[in-house]
């Protein structure tokens, strides 16, 4: 008999508090994000949709090496200063964001962005095409891009280069005219160079495409 | 019904009417009336559940339908369930089963009639005017069962089950609960039940003596278990019985178990508010400005919203617990309250 009030008892106690509990939620802000409105923010370092700023990519063509599902598409005519590149793309069927490509690019123009939201209703709409070669096609080779005003990437200064290496007298290395004058002829492009990794990484073209 | 003919007399040209022609052209406006606020209750509720069930579990509910805080998303789902296709099961039992939701509607709109919302406002000034409310809500049991029954389908036929025996096991510590408050007012009459409150709140029954306050929570208890909702929705434990006795039934035939489920939910409030809560009558002398009906309206949201509260915070008994709830616990308390408020009464000689 006392068993059944106790359990009258905490069954009302308990209910009580549970009801105490909801009510203070009712009041509380909650928690919920109106996605389409209002988005998280993103950590630094997120993964997102890999973006190409193609006004510095020359068309190297590691990253598209570097990719170990090959979702990268790289086309270029043309030899030596006239190389051309006429197709970038970026298969997202593929990709795994592993990020090699872009802990690897010289120029800094490839990068991981933000974006996280591209449902689409068809699978080849996830082959992102990120030049039309109507616009006009994009130089590949340093010299030309300094002539045609593209960018290019920054030298850092060196202290000396090593003489012992004696490096073949680089028939391409035109003096870039708004970079720093530089003695030390430029490496080949496609060898990873071995300056420290750009600092101005470009983080805010999140919103790009 | 005196109050609307009145009203209706003062309306131009209505001079001349004959007293029958009065008394139904007031029963008509009462029976739209009726219907309009069922329906209405049923759309206000949907959404108010979503909102409250949001907010207690810390989201938002519908936010998007209507532009403004989803204010649409109810209107929206009504348009959509008129909208589906009206399926029979081939194997169903037809007439059966095209029955059972109107007699589940009718039960709850049949309720409605004895409801007091201001003085002299009310559909059918019965005598026995709460017992007339009990009797026909137990109309929506066999409406239940019927549902289940007829849908030829296992699960059906279980929630159907569940429900039946909910049902009727709770209905008596439903009415036990007002015994109490019927010794008060000596009369079953609803506007009776209500005039007997009058002045402040503390003239509420609820507040009259602690065992019609521990009678108006057996009756809040009970309500929640005749309404299938709740930590007592037995007969349509999702988890279990997918969907219960309405498991088959589609667009409008389920709109109507949905509507008669609201309409229901919102009756027991009202029921709650001018059996224990002071109907009509304000809480405190400076709220009297008010219009009666709309005191008793905002009493009946706050009863549903507790209804709400109560349905997002529990978790689902089983049902042997709800039986054992309801026959060991709540029937033997609604009786030593029967018993104890009749002594009290009679030694401050109040019994009438």
């Amino acid at each position: 008999m006392a068993q059944y009030f106790a359990d009258i008892y905490e069954t009302v106690s308990s209910v009580l508090k549970g009801m105490q509990i909801t009510i203070k939620h009712i009041y509380r802000k909650p928690v919920t994000l109106q996605y389409p409105d209002e988005r998280q923010v993103m950590p630094e370092r997120y993964r997102g949709f890999v973006h190409n700023d193609m006004t510095k990519c020359d068309s190297c063509n590691i990253c598209a090496k570097l990719c170990p599902v090959d979702c990268i598409y790289i086309e270029a005519e043309g030899k030596a200063k006239e190389r051309m590149m006429t197709r970038y793309a970026i298969d997202y069927n593929k990709c795994i964001w592993c990020s090699l490509c872009t802990e690897n690019c010289h120029t800094g123009s490839i990068t991981m962005s933000h974006d996280y939201d591209h449902s689409v209703y068809d699978r080849k709409t996830l082959v992102y095409e990120f030049m039309d070669p109507a616009d006009g096609l994009i130089p590949c080779h340093r010299a030309t891009r300094v002539d045609m005003g593209w960018w290019v990437e920054e030298k850092k200064e060196k202290p000396k280069p090593k003489p012992p290496v004696e490096e073949k007298p680089a028939a391409e290395a035109a003096p870039a005219p708004e970079a720093t004058p530089e003695a030390a002829p430029e490496a080949a492009s496609e060898t990873a160079p071995e300056v420290a990794p750009e600092t101005d990484k470009p983080s805010d073209d999140k919103g790009a495409e | 019904m005196e109050a609307l003919i009145a009203l209706i007399l003062k309306m131009p040209g209505t001079g001349d009417m004959s007293a029958q022609a009065l008394h139904i052209t007031a029963a008509s406006t009462m029976a739209v009336l009726m219907f309009t606020v069922m329906a209405l209750c049923a759309i206000v509720f949907t959404l108010m559940e979503r909102k409250v069930a949001g907010f207690i579990q810390s989201r938002f509910g519908p936010m998007r339908t209507g532009r403004w805080h989803g204010w649409a998303q109810a209107v929206a789902d009504m348009l959509k369930i008129l909208g589906k296709e009206d399926i029979i099961p081939a194997e169903a039992d037809k007439n059966l089963f095209t029955f059972a939701p109107i007699l589940v509607l009718l039960g709850s709109l049949l309720a409605w009639v004895a409801i007091p919302w201001a003085p002299g406002f009310v559909a059918a000034d019965l005598d026995l005017g709460l017992f007339y409310i009990f009797a026909v809500s137990s109309l929506v049991i066999i409406g239940v069962l019927m549902a289940g029954w007829a849908s030829n389908n296992k699960w059906a036929l279980y929630g159907a089950a569940r429900g039946a025996a909910q049902m009727i096991s709770y209905e008596i510590p439903l009415a036990l609960a007002t015994i109490p408050v019927i010794m008060y007012t000596g009369s079953l009459n609803t506007q009776d039940i209500v005039i007997a409150q009058q002045g402040g709140i503390l003239n509420w029954f609820i507040f009259r003596d602690i065992f019609v306050f521990i009678a108006f929570w057996m009756y809040f208890i009970a309500s929640i278990a005749e309404t299938n909702r709740g930590p007592f929705d037995m007969p349509e434990t999702e988890s279990e019985l997918v969907a219960g006795y309405h498991i088959e039934y589609t667009g409008m035939r389920f709109a109507f178990f949905f509507l008669a489920e609201y309409a229901n939910l919102f009756l027991v409030s009202l029921i709650a508010v001018f059996v224990f809560l002071g109907g009509w009558w304000a809480p405190l002398p400076l709220l009297d400005f008010m219009p009666p009906a709309l005191t008793f309206i905002i009493k009946g949201v706050m009863m549903v919203f507790l209804n709400m509260w109560v349905r997002w915070t529990l978790p689902r008994v089983r049902v042997d617990q709800l039986m054992h709830l309801c026959w060991k616990v709540m029937i033997p308390i609604s009786l030593l309250c029967v018993v104890g408020s009749g002594i009290l009464q009679m030694t401050t000689g109040q019994l009438n």
